[in-house]
Order: structure tokens, then C-alpha cells, then sequence
């Protein structure tokens, strides 16, 4: 990564933790995006059993997150579609890089959902059938931009680099930035609830991978 | 409870022998405890009801969700059926609602009861006619279960005797094991049904906990 692109990179995720979602959702923000598991990262104290818990929850997720973004780039107006779907092409890039690191650490993919992730996958496959399409825009921006704010505080480095690049690389910026101006364009009430409902699961998922 | 008119090896009865931690747990739960020996405030009833009427009318939507996916005029009949039973178990709420002044309008959902609503909403949308009823059977069998067992603790005076006697009645017996014999028509003992069944029997728990004094809510 040059200058330029992590130039880019912090930009973004300026222009977005200064917008009107982040500072609207306040004390929430914090507490979906830092966690004692990103900070075991950051210090290389991370457990085994935490990193593995993480990798085959977080795939289980991915896999709910593309149901979400399937479901959400059909019921979206033409104007926002681009956007879903070159998401949605991503996440495709995205299991299979879950798979090849589960088959690399001998993890069963094939493992029951966890309480916490089933309560996140549950919430977005409901909201991807019940709530109208500026309200996906919302969930999905709200996913993104934590994962991007969380992982973007490391240092890409480390025997964790490869994962730290993966959510922080300025690709992904661009497209939590993409997400965010379909938001934009796409007004609609109840996206703030939504958006903080996203942190509060984040928040939630976090502790889940650290602690159990 | 043991269903005499099924065959040990019926999928229900397994799903429901598989489950008997969780059942138990909820038959010595407070709030059933409570609601048993008439010690539960009325606090805690009002807000229970309030909560359980906005979990109904999800349930309902979940039946009707489930009657669309069937291929049978039989089986869209059944869940007719058990929609109408939902309808009549809000009549029920409805009434509570007057005689315990509890508004009913704009309930709240506490987290306990959107993570209910929403695994069912989710399997309803999304899931297969046998993921949606092994989501759906543990309400209602539990809440059998709970009706029969409560029902010697019955006393003139008691003050949630109405509760009691409709989960402990002949009518609600009827549903469930209607339910039941769609279930075990309909599906196979998979890893995704029995998932489905304990993940809603664990919702049933926590369901009874959020209402409480001591619980934390939200």
C-alpha cells in the first residue's frame, strides 16, 4: 500500500466518523468498534481458542451478511444497486478466503451458530425481508463502517497483517465511503435506529469472540 | 409432558425428550414459579403480557408465512387453524389487558423479545416449512406443558387462574398436537431442525426472565 491510498484510506474513514450516523449513535460507536479482541491483535496476546472462535462465527456471519445483501440488492431502486451488488461480489471473494484459512487451521465451518452471531443473523435476514431498501443501505453501511473503523486502528503488521489489511485496505474504504453516500441519497427515517442497532450487535459479537 | 398418542420415535417426541433441560428449566424458572403460586407481582404479569402480545402477532405473521409455503390444501388448512388459535389467544391478551391496565398499543420490544421475533421472522421469510415449524412447536408445546403442570396449584382466588386454564385446556391440547403431527409429517431429524427447536425453547427461557424486577432490561 502506497502513500497515496492510505492517504485516501484515513479520508474516508474520517469523512465517516465525522458524518451524522457516527456522531449521532455517540457512545455506541466506541463500543461497536473497539474491542478486547482488536486490542489482543494490536498487543499479540490473542487465545487460539478467541482467534478460532472468530474466524468460523465471523464466516457464519458473512454467510448470513450475503443472504442480507442478496435479498437487499433485489428490493433496491437502480440508483443504489451498484453498490449492493459490487458488495455482494465481494462477499463471494470473501467466504472463500474464510474457507481456504478454516481449511488451513483445521476449523469445521459446518459448526452451530453461536447465541450472539445467530441473534445478528437473525436480526438482518428479518430486517432484509421486513424493512424497506434505505433502511438495508443503513444496516449494511452501519456492518461496514464498524468493521472498517475497527481493524483501520491496527498497525498492518504482525502475524495478524493479512486480516488487518483485508478490513482496512483503502478498496474497502472506498466502499464503506460508497455506502455511506447511498445513505445519503437515500434518506429515510428510522436509518439512525438501525445504524446504532447494527453497534449494539457489533458490540455484542466482539465480546462473543474474546470471551466465549 | 409425555404425548401418549404418539409413538416414542415421533420427531417431536424427540425434539422434546432432547430438550428436557431446557424444559425444566422453565417449568422451575421465577416467573412460572410465580405465576404458579400466585406470587408474581403484577408488574411483572402486565409486562409479560404486553411483551407477549407483540411476540403473537410475529407467531402470527410466522403461521401465515408457513401457510404460504405449503403444498397441500390439507396442511394450508392446519395452519388456518393454528392462525385462528393465535387470534384467540390475543382475544385473551386483549382481555388481560383491560382487567390488568395494560397498554397494549405501543409495546416496546425488549432485546429478549426481538431476538424471539426476529429468529422466527427469519426462519419464516427464509427457511424451509420444517425449520419454521421446529421454530414454532416449542412455544406451543412448552406453553402445554406449563398450562397442565400449574394446573394443581389452582385455587378460587387465584389470580392468573385464567392463564392456567387456557394453556391446560382441551382447545390448546388440540393445536398442539396438530402442530406437532405437521411437524413430524413434514420434517426430518436434521442438524437444522434440531437447531431451530432448542435455539426457540432457549428464547421461551429468556422470554420469561426480561419481565422480571431483577432482570435487566435493555
Amino acid at each position: 500500500m502506497n502513500t497515496k491510498t492510505i492517504h485516501t484510506e484515513s479520508a474516508s474513514l474520517e469523512t465517516i466518523e465525522n458524518g451524522s450516523f457516527v456522531r449521532s449513535a455517540g457512545r455506541l460507536w466506541q463500543e461497536g468498534t473497539r474491542a478486547k479482541f482488536l486490542d489482543a491483535i494490536r498487543d499479540g496476546t490473542l487465545p487460539t481458542e478467541a482467534f478460532e472462535r472468530w474466524l468460523v462465527q465471523d464466516y457464519l456471519f458473512a454467510k448470513g451478511l450475503t443472504t442480507f445483501q442478496a435479498i437487499a440488492a433485489g428490493k433496491a431502486p437502480r440508483s443504489a444497486q451498484k453498490v449492493l451488488i459490487d458488495g455482494l461480489v465481494a462477499m463471494e471473494a470473501e467466504l472463500q478466503w474464510f474457507e481456504k484459512l478454516a481449511s488451513e487451521h483445521s476449523l469445521d465451518l459446518k459448526t452451530p451458530h453461536h447465541p450472539i452471531c445467530q441473534r445478528y443473523v437473525d436480526y438482518l435476514i428479518a430486517s432484509a425481508y421486513t424493512k424497506p431498501p434505505a433502511i438495508h443501505l443503513a444496516i449494511l453501511f452501519g456492518v461496514e463502517a464498524a468493521y472498517l473503523s475497527g481493524w483501520s486502528r491496527l498497525e498492518a503488521s504482525g502475524p495478524y497483517e493479512e486480516y488487518i489489511r483485508r478490513w482496512s485496505n483503502d478498496l474497502f474504504s472506498q466502499y464503506v465511503a460508497e455506502l455511506h453516500q447511498a445513505c445519503v441519497d437515500h434518506p429515510l427515517k428510522g436509518q439512525q435506529d438501525e445504524f446504532n442497532t447494527v453497534l449494539c450487535h457489533e458490540r455484542d459479537f466482539w465480546t462473543m469472540t474474546y470471551e466465549g | 409432558m409425555k404425548d401418549e398418542s404418539c409413538v416414542p420415535s415421533c420427531l417431536h417426541q424427540m425434539l422434546w425428550d432432547e430438550n428436557s433441560d431446557l424444559v425444566d428449566r422453565c417449568l422451575h424458572h421465577p416467573f412460572v414459579r410465580g405465576l404458579g403460586d400466585g406470587t408474581l407481582s403484577q408488574d411483572s404479569f402486565r409486562r409479560y403480557i404486553a411483551q407477549d402480545a407483540f411476540f403473537l402477532n410475529s407467531f402470527a405473521k410466522a403461521y401465515s408465512l408457513a401457510l404460504a409455503k405449503t403444498e397441500s390444501t390439507d396442511h394450508a388448512k392446519a395452519f388456518h387453524g393454528f392462525i385462528g388459535g393465535v387470534l384467540d389467544e390475543l382475544k385473551l391478551h386483549a382481555a388481560y389487558a383491560e382487567s390488568f391496565s395494560i397498554d397494549l398499543s405501543n409495546v416496546q420490544p425488549y432485546a429478549e423479545t426481538l431476538a424471539y421475533t426476529e429468529f422466527l421472522q427469519s426462519r419464516a421469510w427464509h427457511g424451509e416449512l420444517s425449520e419454521i415449524l421446529a421454530a414454532m412447536v416449542p412455544c406451543m408445546t412448552l406453553y402445554r406443558h406449563l398450562g397442565t403442570s400449574l394446573m394443581s396449584k389452582l385455587r378460587d382466588d387465584h389470580p392468573y387462574r385464567d392463564w392456567i386454564t387456557s394453556y391446560s385446556g382441551d382447545e390448546f391440547a388440540e393445536l398442539c398436537q396438530g402442530l406437532e403431527c405437521l411437524l413430524d409429517e413434514v420434517a426430518s431429524n436434521t442438524p437444522s431442525v434440531r437447531q431451530a427447536y432448542r435455539y426457540a425453547m432457549q428464547c421461551e427461557f429468556d422470554f420469561f426472565t426480561a419481565p422480571l424486577e431483577t432482570a435487566s432490561l435493555n
